[in-house]
């Protein structure tokens, strides 16, 4: 008999088996569930340990990146980019990848509340909070238009359409209703509709363009589309010579985007305008652009006019680097002039966005690389100076019930501007954030909605895309979605001014009718188109973009020279505040794992900071930690210095996203565009004369002479590899496969995706600050960014950092406990079961890829509903590290095993290579010579990290390509 | 004449080592007090971590080793003394070890006792401190012989064993003679430690046949322990780590410790117990000359791991490395270290200095100092400059590693003073040995010249 081993006879087995179960069960801690009942009738879809996916879209910005919702046993627990979709092209950011925590925060708002007398906020019933609203809304109506205001994030779908509808229904006025996105691009839109007659915003196509440059727009972190402009961008990259696409970023301060960057135009803080119109004058200057384009002509002879001097010195450049500028704009065509960013949209944004368009218009970029007549303009931000209205009229006390959905103008406006104050004045706020926030704190009634992953909704972020939102769960709380509680609250009113719908489905198949008639066919019935759209994310059709005609009467407004700014007083600086991917706007909580993850730039987590020069930092001698009282004139705050190589010496820079930079900004506004001024502020700096541990990831921020991060060239286009050819042992057999993984450095950006995808799929608890002070942050990958190559040079580099699988591992041979193990398929195991903690693996890892468990980490409920059941949360005392995502490897296996195939070459796909914006990260088989990662790791800008050490890792670095000789 | 005296000289002897436990009065059991509290400080430090995890320590990424390693090593070196007194000198007939080696072997003993706590203290589960041992398991693994930790569980063991049979050994003898004149507990508790000597000569060939094989048996341990020990570090990848130099260079270094402490405890000992007149300053003297040796084979070990990192060009992580720790975040520890282990020793060379008690007391409790500082530079400072400048990080101890390097310190002594009242700290059949010699050496020349 086959299955007889051993003489264990079956009564045997099932004797033992029994008493060791029951062993077993008396033993269990008493959380773990006594009982496991099987669905009598298993809900459709749903198998115990088959993820189930769902396509959705990402509302953390307005850029609208299709999502992929993996979920288990009827619970979201990953998300992913969708590859169908053609905004994220499958990737999402760093805040896309957090905004599931949205969804299982432990303080998320559970259920309706109203704020009694006594000032505290008490459970009521969804019925009684709907009946109040509605008999509020009713005697506000009574006392005639504008006494009742929704605040909204933009909302171009149904959601909209719905407020939209009631506020009508309430004789409410069109500025009723205010659209609050605190990072709009307003001055462009003021541009665009000014040169070109619509306000709206262009899309860019830079996988044409040759060379980019970024005049502040910080296109990689949070400008219009990162996710779609980084893949762009990639396109042109990873590729040696003429073909490589350049960028160049102009700006006083080197961004994460300046870091990308071939070239960095350091012009003073408020200069760019100055060098766009000397450059645009440049360009139109005879003999420069042989094919100038007609619709400029006209502005010549005014742009002849300026003083390319004076222009110049104001910018803080030479008249050789405009020459140079424009002589590479010419001479690589087409180029894409971007801009301006929130660090560079200072009072005069509108006509800095107007000067870049007709550059881009001069160049023959139009229609190339700025594409005109995409944006579906279904939902546009109001400007600064409306919201700013809005809050005046909350503090006269003209309004009477304020809506806020989605928006947090507590968090996210300057602390001069009184917010909290004005939300004080208004007898009812109204939030529907499903999160405690700033203004929240405020509100009188709280109707939290659902989450995006809990709720149907379409946004239109451009013409061609109507990402679907579909809900991957039931909702975790007792929430509603907002745009149906609107429905109820209409439906409660007295006279219904306009007949809507009652419930929210009704009214979205409705809009459906309309936006799939391009995807639809003449189909009489929608439904299964709409079906159709949702599985794939959204209902995508070709839109072609249109011409567009130069008013050059109106653009000659825009080539007057900028004023001259004031000399600074003494002890002056000028204040540069910027945006992160991470630190994001400001509006409600942040994610933790967005605090976290270390930023790009300075690798600061957790904190605000505020980043001097070296030689300012020299010469008010502070130190890394000092605390700085930075003041101007809106007001004062603390923060924490570093010191930043990558800044002019005559800026402070802070980071947006937090109190500190609100308390600083002074609220003026780019009038042309009524847009929030971030820069153009000054402000003094002293010691306040304490220190803190600054929470940096970071130890030496440069290579240290070490040549760790190898560069390429067009003069030196391969790598020199040492001779690894000698061997003194046998290497392990990697029979079957041999998992490795290619980055392309040339590509990424540093922008910490794959960081916090990781942290998403493997269960990578969060250490908090005091962690992060000392170096304990448990993340499996993380980016190394390398300021220079040795001391005091600035040539940055990232490297991303993850375990390298090497053949040769060194933490293999010195675990006394075989918890280290060299799998036949080329992974480092790590066998949390077996380790005993010794540490020796870390000690021994070059790459320094090992994280140690501190302490036991607790994912209380319902945290703990967000971990990714295929991974274990390890306990206190064992070491952990990546693992290529091998239970993605196993899943994929599985399934080829059950179709007898072998695993094709890119099935397999860890969560950081998945998410990776700029598909820098490739993972295969290198058994398989015909893989890409094969291929790519032999090709010649391949190097290994350390290899000198002949660890042989499993991962090639891809040199990043340089214009100098490395 | 000359028998009746030598009686006289030996009754005085056992009557001195006798006298041991009598002589600790108040102040010793202050001293056995202080030490218990350290120790249960040190306990309750270490159940912090027990419960908390190491999280409650100052360790971090990349500096996964720091105190608890260091103690370990520290007491592993102060452990060498003991047997190369004991066996080593003994193979080399060096008469001044006669005195002072039970008090080197006792600390032999306590010493490795405490620093084999150490590598389970530090483990991250510690309740599975047993997997490191060879032994029958259902998940049907060996540990890994490749791992130098595996090595380490092998050689302190062994080391502790037969340092332990050793002591035992010697002991036994002296506890019949002792038993003989005991009374009460004492009495039963010498018959158990004399292991039936009844002073026959068949147990006298067999003892001295067996004492001569433990000293060969032990000698190869006192380089292998720490070469071992030393390879935890040297068979990794670690800049500062990885150098051949380090087996040589640790063994020395434990002497060093070693007789240095041998120094430090027998100093005050002779003097509270009265043995001025057993353990003599020609004793210290001589131990003083070794003490000089070993540290200038240190000296030449710290100079030859820093000459030859020169050679390589100055972005070497080796060569960074070593010249970090003089210059970096921890360079004044390494100059204290290079102060305390070569400078003060080299004093030790004046006749004046070496023969001055309170001078060899402080140089030698120095060489202690410097010997724990010299293991957390060799430890702390390469983890913290490793390869990638970018995983640098400093680390400095906690209280909690603190309370578990004093609570060390607390366990060792007082399981040495509790020994105290009863082991004899001097191997009085050897002294008689030697005494009888003497005195037959004596009257012989005597003798001649009459």
């Amino acid at each position: 008999m086959p299955g007889d081993h051993e003489g264990v006879s079956r009564r045997t087995f099932l004797r033992i088996a029994a008493t060791a179960g029951a062993a077993g069960a008396a033993c269990s801690p008493p959380a773990l569930p006594q009982k496991l009942i099987p669905f009598l009738v298993p809900p459709d879809e749903i198998i115990p340990g088959r993820p189930l996916f769902y396509r959705t879209v990402c509302r953390e910005c307005p850029a609208g990146c299709g999502v992929t919702a993996r979920t288990r046993e009827g619970r979201a627990v990953k998300l992913e980019g969708n590859p169908e979709d053609p905004i994220g092209g499958g990737s999402l950011c760093a805040r896309g990848q957090a905004s599931i925590q949205a969804l299982y925060a432990p303080d998320r708002l559970d259920g309706p509340r109203r704020r009694g007398a006594d000032g505290k906020l008490a459970p009521i019933p969804w019925d009684d909070a709907e009946e109040a609203l509605a008999a509020a809304l009713t005697a506000a109506r009574e006392k005639g238009p504008g006494r009742i205001r929704l605040l909204t994030r933009s909302e171009p779908g149904s959601a909209g359409a719905v407020q939209k509808a009631l506020l009508r229904g309430l004789g409410g006025r069109e500025g009723d209703r205010v659209v609050f996105e605190p990072f709009d691009a307003a001055p462009l839109r003021a541009a665009e509709k000014a040169l070109f007659g619509v306000a709206q915003l262009p899309v860019h196509d830079l996988a044409q363009a040759r060379t980019v440059v970024a005049f502040g727009a910080d296109f990689l972190e949070t400008w219009l589309s990162p996710v779609e402009l980084t893949r762009q961008l990639s396109q042109g990259r990873g590729r040696v010579g003429a073909e490589r696409t350049r960028l160049l970023w102009v700006g006083p301060r080197m961004s994460a985007t300046g870091m990308s960057a071939d070239r960095w135009i350091r012009v003073r803080a408020g200069g760019e305008l100055p060098l766009a119109l000397a450059l645009l004058r440049w360009l139109v200057e005879p003999g420069h652009l042989p094919d100038l384009a007609p619709a400029v002509r006209p502005l010549s002879p005014r742009l002849a006019a300026l003083d390319p001097t004076a222009l110049v010195r104001r910018a803080g450049v030479r008249l050789e680097d405009v020459d140079a500028l424009g002589r590479e704009l010419v001479a690589r065509r087409p180029s894409a002039l971007l801009g301006p960013g929130v660090a560079s949209q200072g009072p005069e944004a509108t006509q800095l966005a107007a000067v870049l368009l007709l550059a881009n218009v001069a160049l023959g970029n139009v229609g190339r690389t700025v594409l005109h007549g995409l944006d579906p303009m279904e939902d546009p931000p109001s400007s600064f100076a409306d919201v700013k209205a809005l809050l005046d009229d909350c503090a006269a006390g003209k309004v009477d019930v304020l809506l806020v959905h989605h928006a947090d103008p507590a968090g996210a406006l300057p602390a001069a501007l009184g917010a909290g104050g004005a939300l004080a004045k208004v007898p009812l706020v109204v939030t529907f954030a499903s999160l405690p926030d700033a203004t929240g704190a405020q509100a009188h009634l709280h109707l939290p909605d659902h989450h995006t992953l809990e709720a149907f909704g379409e946004v239109s972020p451009r013409r061609g895309i109507v990402a679907l939102g579909q809900p991957v769960m039931t909702p975790l709380a007792d929430t509603r979605a907002a745009a149906q509680v609107l429905l109820e609250l209409a439906g409660r009113l007295p006279q219904p001014a306009t007949p809507l719908p009652g419930d929210l489905w009704e009214f979205f198949q409705a809009r459906a009718e309309v936006f799939l008639k391009p995807v639809a066919a003449g189909a009489t019935d929608v439904r299964p188109v709409l079906r159709t759209a949702q599985e794939r994310g959204g209902a995508y059709y070709e839109a072609a973009p249109g011409p567009v005609a130069l008013d050059a009467s109106a653009a000659a407004r825009f080539l007057a020279p900028p004023p001259e700014a004031p000399p600074p007083r003494t002890g002056e600086l000028d204040l540069l505040f910027f945006p992160t991917t991470l630190r994001g706007d400001g509006q409600g909580p942040r994610p933790t794992w967005l605090d976290e993850v270390s930023d790009t730039v300075t690798t600061v987590s957790w904190t605000a900071w505020a980043e001097l020069s070296t030689a300012t930092a020299a010469r008010l001698g502070v130190v890394a930690g000092d605390v700085l009282a930075v003041a101007t004139r809106a007001g004062r705050a603390e923060l924490p210095a570093y010191v930043y190589p990558g800044l002019r010496d005559d800026v402070i820079a802070v980071p947006l996203g937090g109190p500190e930079a609100l308390a600083l900004l002074p609220g003026d506004t780019d009038p042309a565009s009524g847009a929030l001024a971030f820069a153009g502020a000054r402000a003094t700096v002293a010691k306040a004369g304490r220190r803190i541990d600054l929470p940096v990831l970071e130890g030496s921020p440069y290579q240290e002479g070490r040549s760790i991060v190898k560069n390429v060239s067009a003069a030196a286009p391969a790598v020199k590899r040492p001779d690894l050819s000698a061997r003194m042992y046998p290497e392990p057999p990697h029979p079957v496969h041999r998992w490795a993984m290619a980055i392309d450095l040339d590509k990424c950006t540093g922008c910490n995706a794959c960081v916090v995808a990781c942290y998403a799929e493997n269960n990578v608890p969060v250490m908090g600050r005091e962690a992060a002070v000392m170096g304990r942050q448990m993340g499996w990958i993380r980016i190394e960014r390398y300021l220079g190559p040795e001391r005091g040079k600035l040539r940055p580099d990232f490297l991303p950092m993850l375990c390298q699988h090497c053949t040769n591992a060194p933490c293999e041979p010195v675990c006394p406990v075989y918890a280290t193990y060299h799998t036949p398929e080329g992974l480092n195991a790590q066998v949390y079961n077996r380790c005993v903690g010794t540490r020796y693996c870390s000690n021994n890892c070059p790459y320094k890829v090992r994280t140690f468990n501190w302490r036991d980490t607790k994912f209380v409920r319902p945290l703990d509903l967000q971990l990714n059941p295929d991974v274990t949360v390890r306990s206190k005392g064992v070491m952990e590290k990546c693992t290529f995502c091998v239970q993605r490897i196993r899943y994929a296996e599985g399934v080829a095993k059950d179709e007898n195939r072998p695993v094709a070459d890119g099935e397999v796909t860890p969560a950081c290579a998945q998410t990776c914006p700029a598909k820098a990260i490739v993972f295969g088989d290198a058994n398989d010579p015909a893989s890409r990662v094969s291929r790519l790791a032999a090709g010649p800008r391949g190097f290994n990290a350390l290899e000198e050490i002949n660890t042989r890792p499993a991962i090639t670095y891809l040199a990043r390509v340089r214009e100098e000789d490395p | 004449m000359s028998t009746t005296s030598t009686s006289a000289a030996f009754a005085q002897l056992q009557d001195a080592v006798a006298a041991v436990p009598r002589r600790l009065g108040r102040g010793y059991w202050v001293l056995v007090g202080l030490a218990a509290s350290l120790l249960l400080w040190g306990a309750w430090c270490y159940s912090i971590i027990v419960r908390n995890g190491l999280g409650v320590t100052r360790l971090n990424r990349p500096v996964m080793w720091g105190n608890l390693i260091t103690d370990f090593v520290f007491w592993v070196g102060i452990a060498h003394s003991g047997t190369l007194i004991s066996a080593v000198l003994f193979l080399f007939r060096a008469r001044f070890r006669t005195a002072v080696y039970r008090v080197a072997e006792m600390m032999t003993v306590f010493g490795v006792m405490t620093a084999g706590l150490f590598p389970v203290f530090h483990l991250g589960r510690p309740w599975f401190a047993y997997w490191l041992f060879p032994y029958p398991n259902q998940r049907h693994l060996w540990p890994n012989f490749r791992s130098p930790l595996a090595w380490d569980v092998f050689a302190v063991s062994t080391y502790f064993i037969v340092s332990t049979v050793f002591l035992f050994v010697g002991i036994g003898p002296d506890a019949a003679a002792l038993r003989d004149v005991a009374t009460g507990w004492r009495r039963r508790a010498y018959g158990l430690l004399s292991l039936g000597w009844h002073g026959t000569d068949a147990q006298w060939r067999h003892y001295t046949r067996a004492y001569l094989f433990f000293a060969a048996f032990a000698t190869p341990l006192v380089v292998s322990v720490h070469s071992v020990v030393s390879w935890d570090f040297a068979v990794s990848l670690t800049p500062g780590w990885h150098s051949t130099l380090f087996p040589p260079y640790f063994v020395a270094g434990a002497i060093l410790s070693g007789v240095a402490m041998v120094i430090t405890i027998l100093i005050p000992l002779r003097k509270v117990l009265r043995l001025t007149d057993i353990i003599t300053p020609h004793h210290l003297d001589m131990l003083a000359r070794l003490v000089l040796f070993v540290s200038l084979i240190v000296t030449y070990s710290y100079s030859v791991e820093i000459g030859l990192s020169l050679r390589s060009p100055p972005s070497d992580p080796e060569r960074s490395t070593l010249l970090y720790r003089a210059t970096g975040a921890y360079a004044p520890l390494f100059w204290l270290m290079v102060t305390c282990n070569c400078v003060g020793p080299m004093l030790l060379a004046v006749r004046k200095v070496r023969t001055s008690i309170p001078a060899l007391l402080a140089i030698c409790l120095a060489v202690n100092v410097g010997m724990w500082l010299e293991r957390f530079n060799i430890v702390v400072t390469s983890l913290s400059h490793d390869r990638l400048p970018f995983s640098w990080r400093l680390y400095f101890p906690g209280w909690i590693e603190w309370g578990m390097t004093f609570g060390s310190f607390g366990w060792f002594f007082f399981w040495f003073l509790m020994s105290l009242k009863l082991l004899p700290v001097v191997s009085i059949a050897e002294m008689k040995e030697d005494l009888a010699h003497a005195r037959h050496v004596g009257a012989g020349e005597a003798a001649h010249a009459g």
